[in-house]
């Protein structure tokens, strides 16, 4: 409980008002913050049961070449998919619960999105840190890899900003949805997903018709990892700012 | 007076249906308002425009001079306490009572203790698992604490036993008392809140059919009583809200009586009493005290 007294403190300024907001989403941080560490640890351990078991079982001279196999890991994916169901609960329910609150719909929008780029934060400095320990211990020892395989990037900037960006990419698509959803309910939902599917059909429709799968492919490589992430950011920030203007005119409902 | 609230022309639609239907009224500080009106008669829908969480088809808002839509200035001012009120899954009291002063720079902690304690707010149960009860006690320790100068409480007592209810009542009063604001205060028990009551707004199809003071209301009607020949003799012509008879005896409800027509029914012998709001607001409604209940 906190010790605030009777005395009237003046009210919020517009920073305090955003900050505050963003205090409302981590006022209870285990689904946001506890949870989703648990579950990597549960995963770690099992992936190092999982390894030491196929060691234990192969012959010395194949173990090399077996745990190559190792480095094909998408054991931590789920925690970007899972930042992505953390960013559309958190604000189908605190949206009605922080109007409640007297707050405005555009600090809510900044606030909420203040919190995640925090937890992007936090995410992506702790996986880079685990990717880190993962290659000096040269794989938990048991030449493993979770958090350092190939496709986040070799050095460690490159990994802190591939996570980084992922984790922005699925938080603003969790906002933008959460925001379709706070304002039009499932209706909305399914109108945009129609519209999406239509939207990557069309594109890959056109790609083919103009032959320019080659184009694609040579676009991404000239990118690079690191590169064609970067384009991702350009994905996000459509979405963030989308959510912003969808969620704008929403109304808290039931 | 200052006008805390003004309201002009406000109109407000969902599809084909007309929900607020051109109100036009003033809400005036440190008076204690009853927004009153059966079911579905457009209470929550104007609490909802009030505090900017829906948006007016036509007409005009004042809150504190100005929009309150998306407003900061004016929304840090008001509480909003709905019955339907939502909380997060993984809340528990404590976390409402925790974020609730980051929003209300009035809020007051040894007062939102003390009422913990009268409603018996068990401060570190999951939301999820209390009773109506429970939940409605939390939305109304958070109205009252926060001391906010524009409070709206909408049905904020459903599954409130008798009791809670009376506490609620007790404390808002004595509160209001040393901090004098503006309460809106919507409910279905009238008689209940009767006295509490400054000015009452009543609504009925999304209009504004009375909006009167409290005290002037009562004394707009009275009950006049007696054998079915000297009440009718006595009424007349004159405009009845209401009459029952049993037998040979009569009631009637009339509008408006001078001093001296009061003097010339108690000589004619007959009883007048007293009506309550709940009774008058039922028969300027026109509709049944039975329906009346049933959606209380």
């Amino acid at each position: 409980m906190t010790t605030i007294t009777a005395t009237d403190r003046p009210p919020a300024s517009a920073l305090g008002r955003i900050l505050n907001v963003a205090r409302l989403h981590v006022v209870t941080p285990w689904t946001a913050i506890g949870l989703p560490w648990l579950i990597l640890g549960v995963i770690l351990l099992g992936n190092l049961g999982i390894w030491a078991l196929i060691l234990a079982n192969v012959a010395e001279e194949d173990k090399a070449k077996v745990s190559e196999g190792f480095g094909y890991s998408g054991s931590s994916m789920f925690i970007f998919v899972y930042m992505m169901v953390v960013a559309v609960q958190a604000i189908s329910v605190t949206f009605p619960f922080a109007l409640g609150y007297g707050v405005t719909r555009r600090d809510y929008y900044l606030g909420t999105g203040v919190t995640f780029i925090g937890l992007a934060a936090m995410y992506s400095t702790g996986l880079t840190i685990l990717a880190a320990l993962e290659e000096a211990t040269n794989g938990w020892g048991l030449n493993g890899s979770m958090f350092s395989t190939f496709y986040y990037g070799e050095a460690w900037y490159e990994r802190l900003f591939i996570f980084f960006a992922a984790f922005l990419f699925f938080f603003s698509v969790g906002m933008a949805a959460a925001s379709i959803w706070v304002r039009w309910k499932a209706n909305g939902l399914v109108a945009f997903f129609i519209g999406l599917g239509v939207l990557i059909l069309g594109g890959g429709a056109l790609i083919t018709y103009t032959a320019s799968w080659v184009a694609v492919g040579t676009f991404f490589a000239n990118a690079g990892l690191v590169g064609s992430f970067a384009w991702s950011l350009v994905i996000s920030a459509i979405a963030a700012v989308g959510g912003f203007f969808v969620l704008r005119r929403a109304t808290p409902k039931g | 007076m200052t006008a805390v609230i003004e309201v002009a022309g406000l109109t407000k639609r969902f599809g084909g249906v007309t929900a607020v239907d051109d109100a036009t009224f003033r809400v005036e500080e440190n008076k204690i308002y009853g927004l009153l009106g059966r079911n579905g008669a457009g209470k929550t829908t104007i609490m909802q425009l009030l505090t900017g969480q829906d948006f007016a088809t036509s007409g005009s808002i004042e809150v504190f001079g100005q929009s309150p839509v998306e407003n900061a200035s004016v929304l840090q001012r008001v509480s909003f306490i709905k019955e339907s009120q939502r909380y997060p899954d993984d809340f528990r009291a404590k976390h409402v009572f925790t974020s609730a002063p980051w929003f209300f720079s009035h809020w007051d902690q040894d007062f939102a203790d003390q009422l913990i304690a009268d409603f018996r707010v068990p401060v570190n149960r999951r939301i999820k698992k209390m009773s109506r009860g429970q939940v409605s006690a939390i939305g109304v320790i958070v109205g009252l604490a926060s001391r906010a100068p524009l409070t709206f409480f909408d049905e904020p007592y459903l599954g409130l036993d008798a009791v809670a209810r009376q506490i609620f009542y007790d404390r808002l009063l004595a509160d209001y008392a040393e901090h004098p604001r503006t309460v809106v205060l919507s409910t279905h028990l009238i008689d209940e809140v009767s006295n509490l009551l400054e000015h009452v707004l009543v609504i009925d199809e999304g209009r504004i059919i009375i909006d009167e003071d409290a005290e002037t209301l009562r004394g707009s009607a009275t009950n006049v009583a007696g054998t079915r020949s000297a009440v009718d003799q006595f009424v007349g012509s004159r405009e009845v809200l209401h009459r029952d008879s049993i037998g040979g005896l009569a009631t009637a409800t009339v509008l408006g009586l001078t001093a001296g027509e009061r003097a010339d029914a108690v000589s004619a012998g007959l009883e007048l009493a007293p009506v309550s709001l709940q009774q008058l607001i039922i028969r300027r409604t026109n509709t049944s005290e039975k329906e009346f209940e049933v959606s209380a």
